[in-house]
């Protein structure tokens, strides 16, 4: 077990590495000027060359370093928490993160457990009413769930509650844009702004947890070991919900995991449409003004987290599954 | 249906599957019933002889929903191809005078002009042979590189298996939006060519991992072992014996593959990272949304939304449908 994890966790860093090495060269060799982009053009050169400098492109006197040694560099920052500089916002790219991330965890996390508080019970009722109008209509919302990109969906939702519904005599809807600017200060208020964005996130997930759930909860039920627990006179709930489920319910765990870099993905669009203030709307606003280091580091972080949740989504399935041996 | 007789194992090789096949009572009715030319009779007057391809026709076209969801998709793919001939240069053609003119009002512009006047079903009609055309392209592309590779993977393994296995770690972990803006941009400005290279270029693994699981579990099979007896090399066996037996689970990825694409174009081109204007995508049309909304023109919002989603769920129907009918044990 412990050699597991030193294996896997080698492997995540390996990975980081590779990903780290490809994006980095990916941004470099893109044509332009990397502090053309946005800026203002009386800015000193001196200015110039000391943010081309710290952004480890040249030395001192202006002088640019080849890619393999901007490299070395870049990964020496990145040792020190260090993911450069913003081309865009004149700022540290780490700065820029962290006052995001919070955000993003909140929307992300309440996607998430919307998805899960409702996908699973969806799931398991169309399993163990196979067939039946609640399974048949579970299916083909799933269907349309998985039809739907996650931005298109947030458009439709903008334009019937942000839109139609306000303009209808019943005044009433959601707003159109993200966070006010009293923040997280008032609960009541940022709930009234996450539903929008949270819906139009956890869709994909609920449609994609049901059908797995529904999946998993229809292989176990066909399990000699629930014909005999039947057979010696157990209760169908009992059978369904003890039995049934806890067998069923563990694939759920790698799904979850699996879930994180979608969510991630459908954010980048998602908190850009809903002016969402988090690092997917920072991703966002940095793909249109191609602000590449923001990017990389956006990348980085979510390939992090990926490798972490993984890991974690692993070990946690051991511990859940004890016929699991690693 | 207690009197079935005897029945005739299909003439493709399919080891395993068909029995399966033949014993679904209704298969066999529906079989009984086809009096094709060229379906030959067996000794004992039953069921004519179907290959397993033609038996999965069958079995698709009794699957309504599926069906249905075809000839909607051949209804807009036959559009997205013939309409833009005649049209021409519509979708481009700006007319100043006429800005924002409402759907439905009018047979010269039936869904009304987009904020240069330009006929929106024109456009839309454009931008469906964009996002057919990458959706196909990519998918022609997932199926060499994801194909080629996770079958060598899969019947040699060693490190070529390796590689392929942490490549797609790598992919998996990383916001494939992202990477295909970054490869995208790398590569030096935004070309439709370069979009479908660089979404065939790391969207592949699916397949491919795909692909390598089949080859693994076939490569060991009695068929293979029989055909090195003989003699086969193998690059004969992998072509002609292990491929035709791996291809039903890659046709269903390969066909839910485009709905994929045409949504992932889709996010691409609402970013500015495909096909530049005055070229229409679905996704493009979708980038001046806030405005739209706000100035009651939501029906320029509203009908490439729509398009993208009816088109992507057709494809999704049609990749189910085509899963039950290559595998009926798995309904």
């Amino acid at each position: 077990m412990t050699f597991y994890v030193i294996r896997r966790v080698a492997i995540g860093i390996f990975l980081l590495f590779v990903m780290s090495a490809m994006f980095f060269t990916l941004t470099r060799v893109t044509p332009g000027a990397p502090i053309s982009v946005g800026e203002n053009p009386r800015i000193h050169q001196s200015v110039i060359n000391l943010r081309l400098h710290r952004l480890g492109l040249t030395d001192e006197q202006g002088n640019s370093y080849p890619i393999p040694q901007q490299y070395v560099l870049y990964l020496g920052a990145l040792l020190h928490g260090d993911l450069g500089d913003s081309y865009v916002n004149n700022e540290k790219v780490t700065t820029l993160l962290l006052q995001r991330l919070p955000n993003s965890i909140l929307l992300l996390g309440a996607a998430l457990l919307v998805a899960l508080a409702i996908g699973i019970p969806l799931g398991i009722f169309a399993a163990t009413r196979q067939y039946s109008k609640l399974d048949i209509t579970t299916s083909l919302v799933s269907y349309i769930g998985v039809s739907i990109p996650s931005f298109v969906l947030g458009i439709y939702l903008l334009l019937i509650f942000g839109v139609i519904l306000k303009q209808s005599p019943l005044h009433w809807g959601f707003p159109l844009f993200g966070m006010h600017t009293g923040g997280v200060d008032d609960p009541i208020d940022l709930l009234y702004h996450m539903v929008l964005p949270v819906t139009s996130l956890a869709i994909l997930q609920i449609a994609i947890f049901s059908r797995f759930m529904r999946a998993s909860m229809l292989e176990v039920l066909h399990q000699d070991y629930i014909r005999t627990a039947r057979a010696k006179g157990l209760s169908i709930e009992k059978v369904n919900y003890k039995h049934a489920l806890r067998n069923a319910i563990l694939p759920i765990i790698t799904l979850v995991a699996i879930a994180i870099p979608q969510i991630v993905n459908g954010a980048i669009i998602t908190e850009g449409i809903f002016s969402w203030p988090g690092t997917g709307q920072l991703a966002f606003q940095a793909v249109v003004t191609r602000d590449y280091p923001v990017i990389l580091g956006v990348v980085m972080l979510v390939a992090a987290g990926t490798v972490l949740f993984n890991l974690i989504a692993d070990l946690t399935y051991a511990i859940a599954d004890p016929r699991i041996r690693y | 249906m207690a009197q079935v007789p005897p029945l005739p194992i299909g003439p493709a090789g399919v080891p395993g599957a068909v029995p399966d096949q033949l014993s679904v009572e209704t298969t066999v009715q529906q079989e009984r019933d086809l009096t094709r030319p060229g379906a030959k009779a067996d000794e004992f007057g039953g069921a004519p002889e179907l290959g397993f391809w033609r038996l999965a026709v069958i079995r698709f076209l009794h699957h309504r929903v599926a069906t249905g969801a075809l000839i909607i998709l051949g209804i807009i793919v036959l559009s997205a191809i013939v309409v833009p001939i005649i049209t021409g240069d519509l979708y481009r053609v700006q007319d100043y005078r006429h800005p924002f003119k409402p759907p439905f009002q009018n047979l010269q512009h039936l869904l009304g002009t987009d904020d240069l006047g330009r006929d929106e079903l024109a456009r839309l009609l454009r931008g469906a042979r964009v996002s057919i055309m990458v959706g196909v392209l990519a998918v022609v592309g997932y199926l060499l590189i994801g194909g080629t590779l996770g079958a060598l993977a899969g019947y040699y393994g060693g490190w070529l298996d390796n590689a392929l296995m942490r490549f797609t770690d790598i992919i998996i972990s990383a916001p494939f939006l992202l990477v295909v803006i970054a490869v995208t941009a790398a590569t030096g400005g935004v070309r439709l060519t370069t979009v479908i290279i660089v979404i065939a270029a790391t969207g592949w693994y699916e397949i491919g991992r795909l692909m390598r699981a089949q080859f693994l579990v076939l490569r060991e099979q009695e068929f293979v072992q029989a055909a090195r007896a003989l003699g086969a090399s193998n690059a004969r066996i992998i072509v002609r014996h292990v491929l035709p037996n791996a291809l039903a689970p890659i046709i269903v990825s390969a066909t839910l593959g485009v709905s994929g694409i045409i949504l992932l174009e889709a996010a691409l081109g609402f970013l500015g990272y495909s096909i530049p204007p005055p070229e229409p995508s679905w996704g493009n049309m979708l980038q001046n949304f806030e405005q739209y909304l706000l100035d009651d023109q939501a029906y320029l919002v509203v009908f490439p939304a729509t398009a993208l989603v009816i088109t992507a769920l057709c494809i999704n129907l049609v990749g189910d449908g085509i899963r039950d009918a290559l595998d009926p044990r798995q309904r």
